[in-house]
């Protein structure tokens, strides 16, 4: 599992006490194109390349469900917030609905997050970043929910995406209407559609980095057979299990 | 291959440690600093106790054990003389009443608790040949 060079990432911690799940950078040390798999979260982005002197594009990005490739060049670089999952809405607000596999980039982008604007200068660097945004994800989540939608997540992550949504939802103390819903309107994704996405990483790195027979990794990860298995790599990651690309770069939240 | 430890994954191992010393009269061995681990002193085979986010720490992936879920299809199995006092005991320290002793046509007698995380405990006399 190569950790893509040049990638660095802050995890904050306590995980209950956080808005911000992580600041990361990333800066190419090379050219080329790199495959995102979907996590599902919410990022604050600025990239730009070191080696010129424009203003960095800021980008705010939906939870994606999508595997995309991203293009680059030598000196590229990346200054990244990652929001918990359940904590969009503090980014999007109403629009988190339809916020799904949305990416925002400019003036979109500032409309959206103003404080960007202040960023918007060459010669940025990553205390600059963290000492704008931090701010404005300091605040105590005040929705009486959180508490709920938490424990849901820390449920969706302990059983590996596998627990069904009305056990899910019994285990926190409401119906799955509602737990689906409070997902959507906390993260613009459904608790069911977030535990598809934790299940397919556990699964991938069953098979990566476990280097289990993809019939055993069915069985592991919760997948009813093989095909299963293969319908959700699809989606979710682009390419099949026996046919994985060489360079899978996995995030390291599930 | 000897069986070393039962470790039982749990939402508060403090708790755990904590209801099993009033419950079923054993003691801890340690609590590790971080609260994710526990030893109870149960002699060759260790009763452990470890924290949720271990499991997930470990790559495995489990069904939660908790007092409002169906219980687990396993269980621990406390031996003691006079199980009804055991049994009484557990159930006056917040164990979940769930089978009363009971005498066995092979002259054992068994009962059945759920520990505060739903986990099924057996309390009984010691089988006699």
């Amino acid at each position: 599992m190569p950790i893509p060079l040049g990638y660095t990432e802050n995890l904050i911690t306590p995980k209950s006490d956080r808005n911000v799940e992580a600041y990361w950078t990333h800066v190419a040390k090379g050219s080329g194109d790199s495959l995102i798999l979907p996590d599902g979260r919410c990022d604050i982005i600025l990239r730009f390349n070191e080696h010129h002197s424009k203003p960095p594009t800021p980008i705010v990005t939906g939870p994606s469900t999508i595997p995309y490739t991203v293009s680059f060049s030598t000196g590229d670089t990346w200054l990244g917030m990652r929001l918990r999952p359940t904590r969009g809405a503090l980014l999007w607000k109403k629009r988190i609905l339809m916020s799904e596999n949305s990416v925002l980039r400019e003036q979109d982008a500032i409309k959206l997050v103003p404080e960007l604007f202040q960023l918007n200068r060459v010669g940025l660097n990553y205390s600059d970043f963290k000492r704008v945004l931090e701010p404005i994800f300091s605040v105590n989540v005040v929705s009486t929910n959180q508490p709920m939608l938490d424990a849901a997540v820390d449920l969706i992550h302990l059983g590996g995406g596998r627990m069904n949504i009305d056990d899910l939802a019994t285990h926190v103390g409401c119906s799955a209407r509602h737990l689906n819903r409070l997902f959507r309107q906390s993260n613009g994704l459904s608790a069911k559609a977030y535990s598809q996405l934790v299940r397919f990483h556990r699964g991938l790195r069953l098979i990566v980095q476990e280097r289990h027979a993809i019939s055993h990794a069915s069985i592991e990860a919760g997948y009813t057979d093989q095909a299963h298995l293969t319908r959700s790599f699809r989606r979710f990651g682009g390419f099949t299990p026996s046919n994985l690309p060489s360079d899978l770069s996995i995030p390291t939240l599930f | 291959m000897k069986l070393g430890y039962t470790i039982i994954y749990v939402a508060n191992v403090v708790e755990a440690v904590k209801f099993y010393e009033a419950a079923f009269g054993i003691k801890r061995q340690f609590i590790h600093d971080s609260l994710l681990y526990a030893e109870m002193n149960t002699g060759q085979t260790t009763l452990a106790f470890a924290a949720n986010e271990a499991a997930e720490m470990g790559g495995l992936a489990i069904q939660p054990n908790t007092l409002s879920s169906l219980a687990a299809g396993w269980e621990i199995c406390f031996v003691i003389d006079n199980v009804q006092e055991a049994y009484d005991h557990a159930i006056a320290q917040g164990s979940q009443p769930v089978i009363k002793p009971t005498l066995k046509p092979w002259g054992q007698t068994v009962s059945y608790v759920r520990d505060i995380n739903g986990c099924l405990v057996e309390i009984a006399s010691p089988v006699t040949s």
